[in-house]
């Protein structure tokens, strides 16, 4: 089983906008590689390909101290590019058809808690998502602005991913 | 003025999906439509690239079913390249389809049929979930279907390599071979996996067909249709997933059409109406005639009811005397109970493991014969399997250089639009009634209605975060008079 902090990048590559998360959680990597020391990868895991969701991501979660999860969403609330910053806690407790063919993630973290899995406390799982238009159209390219706007993207996330590298102990579990 | 129901499963980008319900003066259903997104420009995405790298793009389609895209992607290649493959990459390819077939409905079966059938339609929102089913099942059940995922997509993991985005097949076979210890491996994990399909069935027997408000509504409420199933069958006419000849029957049994993979434009068609992008296949012969149902019908459905009402048998012996057992509750063959999608997909799920069984002891899975390299390129193939929700047909073309020039797709949910419209409709009708003002439990038991179909309109690949899975919004005189929310 995986143990340490994990940075997971979630979305599909081929869905223009919808590849944000993957593109920002490369990005992380590279910035937090080239810095070196402390601030490095050591302790660290990144997935930055990964196109599951629901009771797949337990696996990757289980046995972690942190994770941070970097995904695209659609709220309609805020301009495109728009970084929304919350934790597994924020998360409501959906039904089913959250993801129409398996549990959400609020729901899968709790049926593995339930069931004794080792994950991660709600308040130890970062999430940023970044608000985009609908993503409709087959695209290996982001849109010109989120391409623009990925850099400062990914310099807020760092410095998340940093804190939660030098954090010396993950916060009570709180199951 | 009428009034206007919109339910709309808001979630990230599976947004989309809604059901519209149109009310009369009265309070009655007027008419009800189910709309779902379609991904545009996947044709212009693969056009230029190399053949060969098309069945490695299309797993990133859907995250639901990868494999059903890479397998249909992969035989339509092997078209393009002569139509040639090693014996032992057909049961290889087989098998990891047996096994991808178990990991997503073990997931459907738990996580999206169990609530309504284990927790019951009445339960309270937060109860009807897998957290709900895990409740009344007990913990013990819960470990073991993470346990069956895990071992079914450990199986993939063995066979192609790796656990998620399978690149696996190459033209004329695949990449990767499997041992003589490697498939000893094998063993332990499809037998453990036919042990918790065994176990499915007395569950669903058990919760389920024990209690005969549940049979009735299966078998005798709004959600039956009297319209054609599409499936495809092997030589001797049984079930098959992965290869075979696509049959069609009507709502009496009939054959209507017997197809190879190539002349499926010869048969469907596709009818465009103007509220949707999405488009709807119908028998060719028929002619469009609008959402009909009988025997005449030109609509059909697919996924694992229709795929049980198309076959003669299941090729194994377990999953065959299941099958006969849907049959006889049902009051025979075909079957137009659109809730029996559930019961078909345990059928399947036991085949699924029986088969897989049956493959893992075959010592040719382990020959080293697991490609023919293709020797000259004819430039069309169109490659057939059955998707967990349906008939997956992938059509290609490519040039004498082996460029793609041309990429056509119709996917499980495109068969089942016209049924899933035509049974919403049905179940709206019965439900709603002058007098009776929707709630959320009663637009649920309407959303029963396309869940059977499992249909997907996930347009990215995962459900993170997931807010507001559905909102009901009741329209009069063009403005928002009430509104229903579901969060959990």
């Amino acid at each position: 089983m995986p143990t340490g902090a994990l940075l997971l990048g979630l979305g599909n590559p081929i869905l223009g906008d919808d590849a944000i998360g993957l593109r920002l959680a490369a990005l992380v990597a590279e910035r937090l590689a080239a810095s070196g020391g402390g601030g490095g990868l050591d302790g660290l895991e990144v997935i930055d390909d990964c196109s599951a969701g629901g009771l797949e991501l337990l696996e990757p979660l289980a046995g972690r101290t942190r994770v941070v999860l970097v995904d695209a969403i659609v709220t309609g609330c805020a301009p495109p590019g728009t970084l929304h910053r919350f934790t597994a806690a924020a998360l409501p407790r959906t039904r089913r058809l959250a993801g129409p063919h398996d549990a959400d993630l609020a729901t899968a973290l709790a049926l593995g808690r339930r069931l004794g899995l080792d994950l991660p406390a709600d308040e130890a799982i970062a999430i940023f998502a970044v608000e985009i238009e609908p993503a409709c159209e087959f695209g290996a390219t982001l849109s010109p602005d989120l391409e623009r706007a990925a850099p400062a993207l990914a310099e807020e996330i760092v410095g998340e991913v940093r804190a939660a590298l030098a954090a010396t102990s993950p916060p009570p579990a709180g199951r | 003025m009428g009034r206007t129901i919109t339910i709309d499963p808001i979630t990230r980008l599976e947004g989309h999906g809604r059901i519209e319900i149109f009310l009369d003066d009265a309070g009655g259903v007027s008419d009800c439509y189910f709309q779902i997104p379609e991904l545009r420009g996947f044709e212009r995405f693969v056009v230029g690239r190399p053949i060969e790298e098309v069945p490695r793009i299309v797993t990133r389609i859907c995250g639901v079913c990868p494999a059903s895209h890479h397998l249909a992607g992969s035989k339509a290649v092997d078209g393009c390249f002569g139509g040639v493959i090693a014996p032992a990459a057909v049961k290889l390819r087989e098998a990891y389809y047996c096994a991808h077939f178990l990991h997503s409905h073990i997931a459907h079966f738990y996580a999206l049929a169990a609530p309504d059938f284990i927790c019951g339609p009445d339960a309270a929102p937060a109860e009807r979930n897998i957290l709900g089913v895990v409740a009344r099942v007990g913990l013990e059940i819960g470990r073991q279907v993470i346990e069956a995922r895990a071992t079914a997509q450990e199986i993939q993991a063995v066979l192609g390599g790796r656990k998620r985005n399978v690149c696996w097949c190459t033209p004329g076979g695949v990449s990767k071979g499997l041992s003589e210890e490697e498939r000893a491996g094998l063993k332990p994990m499809a037998a453990s996996l036919m042990e918790f399909a065994r176990f499915s069935v007395r569950l669903f027997k058990d919760a389920v067909l024990s209690q005969s408000r549940w049979v009735e509504a299966i078998l005798r409420g709004p959600y039956t249709l009297a319209i054609g199933h599409m499936g495809l069958v092997d030589e001797v006419g049984a079930v098959a997933f992965y290869d075979g000849t696509v049959r069609v029957v009507d709502c009496e049994g009939s054959e209507l059409a017997r197809f190879a993979p190539l002349d499926y434009a010869r048969i469907l068609a596709e009818h465009v109406e103007p509220w949707t992008y999405l488009k709807f296949p119908y028998l060719r012969a028929r002619g469009w005639r609008g959402f009909v149902e009988g025997p005449d019908s030109p609509i059909y459905g697919a996924g694992p009811l229709a795929r049980l009402n198309v076959a003669e048998a299941m090729a194994t012996p377990e999953a065959e005397a299941a099958r006969q057992e849907l049959f006889a509750v049902a009051g025979g063959r075909p079957s137009g109970a659109m809730l029996a999608h559930h019961w078909a997909r345990l059928v399947e799920m036991l085949y699924a493991a029986e088969r897989l069984v049956m493959l893992v002891a075959d010592p040719e899975l382990s020959s080293p014969e697991f490609r023919v390299l293709p020797e000259r390129i004819t430039g069309e193939g169109v490659g057939i399997v059955e998707a967990m929700r349906g008939t997956l047909i992938h059509h290609y073309t490519c040039d004498d250089q082996g460029i793609c020039t041309g990429a056509n797709l119709i996917v499980g949910t495109t068969h089942n639009n016209a049924p899933i419209q035509m049974v919403t409709k049905k179940v709206a009708i019965a439900l709603i009634r002058p007098g009776v003002t929707p709630d959320a439990a009663l637009l649920d038991r309407i959303e029963m209605a396309f869940r059977a179909f499992d249909p997907c309109y996930s347009c990215a690949t995962h459900s993170l975060p997931g807010a507001m899975p559905l909102v009901a919004r009741l329209h009069r005189g063009g403005r928002v008079v009430a509104e229903l929310r579901r969060d959990g």
